[in-house]
């Protein structure tokens, strides 16, 4: 707006004249059409040429047994969109290229159940990396549509759901396969979107999300004020009056009720919960050191491990790391040998319930269709 | 009546205008209008100006005055940019009259001016951030738009109109555009609020604290200053700065202004509480304000059931004014209160930890048993609210012979 004034700065017969075309201008923008996508495949037909020439298709896009040829073949019933970022002088509103939110729906359909829960696909970091992009791609065509609504909804908690699995089944993985702080952007992104997108109209899986969301968030003053201000009706449901209870023994550091209470949740909260539960026996560690600090006391290793929720051993080891002392089967407490910096590396991952790639593949798909 | 919290208005406009005035400004000519306004900006008469362009002045009701373009007329008579100025008025009067507020939002624009000139600019300030805000208002009541956008906007003007102020350096202190600067930050602090971007107050605030009028403004700007900075210090959980500003705000506050000082109370009480100080029934009667009677009574009494039952009570009322979680943080208080009643029944100083779940069970906490028992005696040890240890051992909580329960305004 500021830029209008700054023109008519000249003399005023010019004057008149800005102003008059700066109020068509106003006008004409109202009528600008918003883009509508006419390609009816996963991939547009341009695309999918342009990648197959220049051998840019990923592995999951291929022709079976063309993938170790010089220029492999498109699987034109396999092959997706991939997310590119919009420049200057690319056009990225063609129809042709847009996917209407029909066909966004049965993409996202296609990367969950064909891909991400599929157990062919191996290793899943590279699945991961793959749905991701794709993911995104899908997300960048609601946008320019501007699409809003149950199939936007639709497609943002598929989203949700996979990038929680992920940021759980991928916690630990090196940076170059799996980057924990750009999967928490996006599912920033995604979550904030969702939930603007709830405000209107009734949507099935509401109370599901904002629970998610607010244990995601665990300890964000904003996302505990935003869940306190939902309707009655979706605040007193299980979900969400689970999440809120395990928010409140956040709030007032009682992480011997958090853990317990983290035992009730199912397992995709789990997933949107557990980067906060190291912390959280953190803080534990470091109460009862404040609290148990004496020279002659000492505390039985067994029932600290059950408060804690982890095997006596790695129960020890959580101890060590934070200089808390432990002798055989007891523990001394002193708040003058904690230390909030851990010396060595005791990483999230360690702490998750372990399971081989069998396991995982089975619990994908009923993580991540959830609400089918 | 719910109070908007984010309305703590004082506005600067003495009107100079009689009733006489008042009537012949409906009825002037959009020619003696700009006549009237050349003669005010000829004689740098910055008031008179400023009502001119306010909102609040009864010629806005004038129909001859509510052009959807004046541009032409205002140029023969005005000079930059005090015609695009006018201009803009007009267009925007025209939109009022309309009930359009997205098209008067949209006519406003603030502009580069001599210190005579500020009252205009807070007149000009305050009209566009109440635009924006009912252009908010009215795009939701359409479905359309995004909640801020408007307002995130008007905010945009506000920080161009500020960094002006801030950075003249020529004028002497007492021609200085400084002197507008609190009154800008004040209205975007309301913006930022009402947003929800809070950490956009950060370099604002810095601004004044390093500037040499901080206590040269009028105490009503600094009386609105200190109301929201206050509240930043409570979201902060810096609680000591918190009651510093919000007790001065309360104080300065003038006494007519019953109802701002109730709205500074809504956020000072809370802190207070946290500090230990209760409000006397007295207080809150006077205010209106005996939603925190029963939870002053609790906290005191040590009393969670109660605590729990009036913050379930009052529950919207709190949420709407966001103190619902700073009231949850006084739970911590009222575990020390029961506690200490504990201590002061057994008289040892060795006290068996059933005691205290003995105390909890009484009070209706449900599922809690003695290792949580032991969390929250663990956790009020670490705060500094107990001076001892507990001995799992022994199944004690071991206190100190001197002082095991300090005031809680020596601790946090």
């Amino acid at each position: 707006m500021s830029s209008e004034w700054h023109h008519s700065r000249r003399g005023r017969g010019h004057r008149h004249k800005e102003q008059g075309r700066a109020n068509r201008e106003r006008v004409v923008e109202q009528k600008v059409s918003v883009p509508h996508g006419t390609c009816m495949t996963m991939c547009p037909a341009y695309e999918l040429r342009q990648r197959e020439a220049q051998n840019r298709l990923h592995r999951f896009e291929m022709v079976a047994g063309t993938e170790q040829d010089r220029l492999p073949r498109a699987d034109a019933s396999r092959a997706v969109k991939e997310y590119s970022r919009p420049a200057a002088g690319k056009d990225s509103t063609r129809a042709s290229d847009l996917r209407p939110p029909s066909v966004l729906l049965k993409t996202v359909h296609y990367l969950v159940d064909d891909i991400a829960v599929s157990s062919t696909f191996q290793p899943w970091t590279e699945v991961y990396s793959f749905v991701f992009d794709r993911l995104r791609s899908v997300r960048q065509d609601l946008i320019i549509q501007r699409v809003s609504g149950p199939d936007c909804v639709a497609v943002l908690e598929k989203s949700v759901r996979f990038l929680l699995y992920a940021s759980y089944r991928l916690c630990g993985q090196q940076l170059q396969y799996f980057d924990p702080r750009i999967n928490d952007t996006h599912l920033q992104e995604c979550l904030s979107w969702l939930l603007e997108s709830y405000r209107d109209g009734k949507h099935q899986h509401q109370e599901e999300f904002q629970a998610l969301s607010l244990l995601y968030n665990l300890g964000s003053t904003q996302a505990i004020q935003h869940v306190l201000e939902l309707p009655e009706r979706i605040r007193s449901s299980p979900a969400v009056q689970l999440a809120l209870a395990v928010s409140r023994a956040h709030m007032e550091r009682n992480p011997v009720r958090l853990l317990r209470l983290a035992q009730r949740l199912d397992f995709i909260q789990v997933c949107a919960v557990h980067r906060h539960l190291l912390p959280c026996r953190r803080d534990l560690l470091m109460l009862y050191s404040h609290g148990h600090s004496s020279r002659n006391c000492r505390y039985p290793l067994q029932r600290l491990a059950r408060l804690l929720f982890l095997k006596d051993g790695l129960a020890a080891e959580l101890c060590e790391v934070y200089g808390v002392n432990v002798t055989g089967e007891w523990v001394n407490f002193s708040k003058s040998s904690f230390t909030v910096a851990p010396s060595g590396d005791l990483h999230c991952r360690r702490l998750h319930e372990p399971q081989d790639d069998e396991q995982w593949n089975c619990s994908a798909s009923s993580v991540i269709h959830g609400c089918a | 009546m719910e109070p908007d919290p984010n309305l703590m208005d004082r506005e600067h406009t003495r009107s100079h205008s009689g009733v006489f005035v008042e009537v012949r400004m409906a009825h002037i000519t959009l020619n003696q209008y700009l006549q009237q306004v050349l003669e005010a900006i000829e004689n740098r008469d910055g008031l008179f100006c400023s009502e001119m362009l306010s909102f609040k002045h009864p010629h806005v009701a004038n129909p001859r005055l509510q052009l959807s373009s004046p541009e032409e007329k205002c140029q023969q008579l005005l000079e930059p940019p005090y015609d695009e100025m006018v201009a803009a008025h007009l267009r925007c009067t025209f939109a009022v009259s309309n009930h359009d507020f997205v098209e008067a939002y949209k006519s406003f624009q603030a502009h580069k001016e001599e210190n005579w000139a500020l009252p205009i600019m807070f007149a000009v300030t305050l009209d566009l951030r109440i635009f924006a805000n009912n252009a908010e208002q009215q795009l939701q009541s359409k479905g359309k738009g995004n909640a801020g956008d408007m307002l995130e906007k008007a905010a945009e003007q506000l920080m161009s109109c500020f960094r002006v102020c801030a950075s003249d350096n020529r004028a002497g202190i007492d021609d200085s555009k400084k002197w507008g600067m609190l009154f800008l930050i004040n209205q975007l602090f309301k913006i930022y609020f009402k947003i929800n971007k809070l950490h956009l107050c950060k370099p604002l605030i810095r601004a004044i604290d390093s500037s040499n009028l901080k206590d040269e403004y009028s105490t009503a700007q600094r009386v609105t200053y200190k109301y929201y900075v206050g509240r930043k210090a409570m979201f902060d959980s810096d609680f000591k700065q918190a009651e510093e500003y919000l007790s001065f705000s309360f104080i300065h506050c003038h006494r007519s202004c019953q109802r701002n000082k109730r709205l500074i109370l809504i956020y000072l009480l809370p802190v207070k509480m946290l500090l230990g100080h209760m409000p006397t029934h007295q207080l809150l009667k006077k205010y209106d304000l005996m939603q925190f009677a029963d939870v002053t009574k609790a906290v005191s009494d040590g009393n969670l059931l109660l605590l729990n039952e009036a913050l379930v009570k009052h529950e919207t009322f709190f949420i709407r004014c966001g103190i619902f979680l700073i009231l949850e943080k006084l739970k911590i208080i009222t575990y020390r209160n029961l506690f200490k009643k504990v201590y002061h029944l057994l008289k040892t100083h060795q006290l068996p930890l059933d005691a205290f779940l003995v105390a909890l069970k009484m009070m209706k906490v449900e599922d809690v048993d003695i290792d949580e028992v032991q969390c929250i005696l663990a956790n009020l040890i670490y705060m500094g609210h107990i001076k001892g240890y507990i001995s799992h051992q022994h199944q004690k909580l071991v206190v100190s012979k001197q002082n095991p329960f300090p005031p809680l305004s020596s601790v946090s």
